[in-house]
Formats: structure tokens, C-alpha cells, sequence
């Protein structure tokens, strides 16, 4: 179990290599020209770059902060990025970059609304799909780090193994490694609140 | 085949991740259009290298009219080097033909020889290790410079004793002792 973790977390942390083809280097070239607009003066630029990274900073936060406070901080998030698109050097790396971002920033939410996540964590739909979504999601989130972003991004955000590759730059491989043996956690977890 | 749905939704659906798909998709991000607001403008990366290329420019340009400056120094002090100039001969006293009669026959005042001003150095003969050069070395002269350099020395001698003899004279008469020097009389006898 905790051999599987540390590889997990070895798989996680380990970057795309620069030397492997890239499979959709049609969709960075994309975000590089998106980036180079952005910096001329083209505010609709950014715009599209929200549009195709949102939903990736939306699983990254899902996972990590509660779900009332997930939306405001998407919007933060990119207004933050907005602001400092000039620190970014390699253009076609802004997908890891506001990936980092929202990381960075659901550990600033938990160290300053410790009590508030509290309260909200209670707050209760009263859409029973909801609260069926919510109780699986706690679930994924229940389960070691190095699998529950792979997980929530799969399966809520409905990204394929490879889109989540490329837009957090990580390898495939490690994605696939993380997307299994986290599925299959998820499954005894499942099954195990089935049986009880 | 399962797993391949997994990975990238290709191949057998499984019908787990599918249920699970559903269930969770009702928590996938609703699209919201992004607010900028008009006061936030995206700032423009700071280019430094055209400040660099200008600073190393002045730098380069400083250096370059450092060294010329020296170079020229070193030029201009190298003549001063060579022109130092050769210590001045002692002075030599030349009697006039006038003065050697005078002094010779007439045992009147013989005037004194005239010295010619010494020449300054002047204040840029220093070297350019800055140490002023003071050589006081003895003047070369040849050897009939040498004899003619010795009979003035003699005349001048002479021209000296002849004024001395004069002023004791001089003296005796002002003080009314006309006899013979009675000093040196004593002088003599004692």
C-alpha cells in the first residue's frame, strides 16, 4: 500500500519530458499564440484561455477546497493569472502553470478559512443526485493525494487520460498509473460502504 | 478493453466509470464567462537588454577614453624624459681685461665677478616617476677650460687680497693711527 503511494507520488511529480512527442502540440502552440496575444493587448484572448482551462482549475480545486467556495476562487484564480501572464516564460506551458496556481492557491484557502470550511462542509443540497455526487466525491477526496486530482478530473470534469497529460504537464504514464490504481481504491472504498 | 475506457473513453464502456460519470458529472463546472475588469491591465514583460546593451556601451566607451587618456599621458611625459635638462655648468668667472688692469696697477675696488643667474628648473622637468632630477654632478671641462678656469681663480684671489689691503688702509686713516698697524707689529714680534 504505501509502496504504491510513494510510486504514485513519484508518477505525479514527474514532468513531461521535453523529448517525447508531444501528442497534442497542435493545442500548446495554441495556448502560446493565446499567451503572445494576451501580452500584445488582446483581453479576448484570455478569454478563450479561460474557457479551455477552467474546467481544469475547477477539477483541481474540487479536490482540494469545499465545493460553495470552488466557483469564486476559479475567477480569482485567472484574474491572478491575468495580472502576472508576464512571469510566465514559456508560453506554451500555461496549463501547468495555472495548475500550480490553484494548487498554490487551495493551501492559502485552508490555512486562512480553517473554521469557515467547517460550516460550509455541512451545508447540504437538498438534490439528492447532489448529495449522492458530494458523498463519492468525498470519497475521492478521502483517497491519497497522489490520486484524487487524477480521479476528480477523469471522472467529474469528464477529461480523457491524455487531455489531463497535457494540461497539467504531466506524462501520460504516470496519469494512467495514477487513474487506475486510484479507480481501484475507489471501487473497494464503494463497495465497502455498499456492504455496510 | 475496460481500461482503455478509463484512460481515454475508447474501447468496452465500463459500466461503473460510466454510472460514476453521471453521478459526478452533475459537479462538473457550469461555464461562466470570465470578468476582467477594465482598470486590470496584463503587464508587458520588462525587456532589460536594451538597457544592458546601453550601459555596456558607456561602460566600453569610459574604458576606451580611459586608456586613450593614458596612452596620451604616457606620450606626452616620455619627451619630458628625454629633455631633462644637463645640469647647468659651474659658473665661471671671467675677468674683464678692464677689471685686470684695475686690479693689477691701479689697486683700486675691484668690481665682483659676475655670476650669471642660476636657471631654474622649470616645474615640468620632473620625470615621470615623479622624482624631481637634482644631479649636481661636476661640469666637464677640458684642460685649457681647466687652466683658464684656474688663473681667474688666481686673479680673483689677488683681487680679493688687493680690497682687503685697501679697507685695512682705509681704516687706519679713519682712526687716525697713521703709524704701521701696531697689531699686526704685535702679531709680527709676538
Amino acid at each position: 500500500m504505501y509502496e504504491c503511494e510513494a510510486t504514485a507520488d513519484l508518477l505525479l511529480m514527474t514532468p513531461q519530458a521535453k523529448t517525447s512527442p508531444a501528442p497534442e502540440s497542435r493545442e500548446t502552440s495554441i495556448e502560446a499564440v493565446l499567451v503572445k496575444a494576451v501580452l500584445e493587448g488582446d483581453r479576448e484572448g484570455f478569454g478563450r484561455l479561460h474557457d479551455l482551462y477552467a474546467p481544469l482549475v475547477h477539477g483541481i480545486l474540487l479536490s482540494r477546497v469545499p465545493r460553495a467556495e470552488v466557483d469564486d476562487l476559479v475567477q480569482d484564480i485567472f484574474l491572478h493569472a491575468f495580472k502576472k501572464l508576464h512571469t510566465l516564460r514559456d508560453w506554451g506551458a500555461f496549463g501547468p502553470w495555472i495548475a500550480m496556481i490553484a494548487r498554490n492557491r487551495a493551501m492559502d484557502f485552508h490555512r486562512r478559512h480553517r473554521e469557515t470550511v467547517e460550516v460550509t462542509e455541512d451545508l447540504r443540497s437538498s438534490d439528492t443526485s447532489i448529495n449522492k455526487a458530494t458523498e463519492i466525491l468525498e470519497l475521492i477526496t478521502g483517497l491519497p493525494a497522489a490520486y484524487h486530482e487524477t480521479l476528480i478530473l477523469r471522472l467529474v470534469e469528464g477529461m480523457t487520460g491524455p487531455e489531463i497529460a497535457t494540461r497539467t504537464g504531466l506524462t501520460p504514464a504516470s496519469v494512467r498509473v495514477n487513474l487506475h490504481r486510484g479507480m481501484k481504491l475507489l471501487r473497494e472504498k464503494l463497495s465497502f460502504k455498499e456492504n455496510t | 478493453m475496460k481500461d482503455d475506457y478509463l484512460w481515454d473513453k475508447s474501447g468496452e464502456p465500463d459500466p461503473e466509470v460510466q454510472q460514476l460519470e453521471e453521478i459526478l458529472g452533475t459537479l462538473r463546472y457550469q461555464p461562466r464567462p470570465l470578468e476582467i475588469p477594465d482598470d486590470l491591465i496584463v503587464q508587458r514583460r520588462r525587456n532589460y537588454f536594451p538597457l544592458l546593451a546601453i550601459a555596456a556601451t558607456f561602460v566600453i566607451a569610459l574604458l576606451a577614453a580611459g586608456l586613450w587618456y593614458r596612452a596620451a599621458s604616457q606620450k606626452s611625459a616620455a619627451p619630458l624624459e628625454a629633455q631633462v635638462e644637463q645640469p647647468a655648468p659651474a659658473p665661471t668667472v671671467q675677468q674683464r681685461p678692464e677689471d685686470k688692469t684695475l686690479a693689477t696697477e691701479n689697486h683700486g675696488p675691484s668690481p665682483l665677478p659676475r655670476v650669471p643667474p642660476r636657471k631654474t628648473q622649470p616645474a615640468n622637468s620632473v620625470a615621470f616617476n615623479g622624482k624631481r632630477h637634482n644631479r649636481a654632478s661636476a661640469p666637464v671641462l677640458t684642460a685649457a677650460q681647466e687652466k683658464e678656469a684656474e688663473e681667474a681663480k688666481a686673479q680673483l684671489l689677488m683681487a680679493l687680497r688687493v680690497a682687503s689691503e685697501k679697507l685695512n688702509l682705509v681704516q687706519r686713516k679713519t682712526q687716525g693711527a697713521g703709524g704701521p698697524n701696531q697689531i699686526r707689529n704685535q702679531h709680527k714680534i709676538g
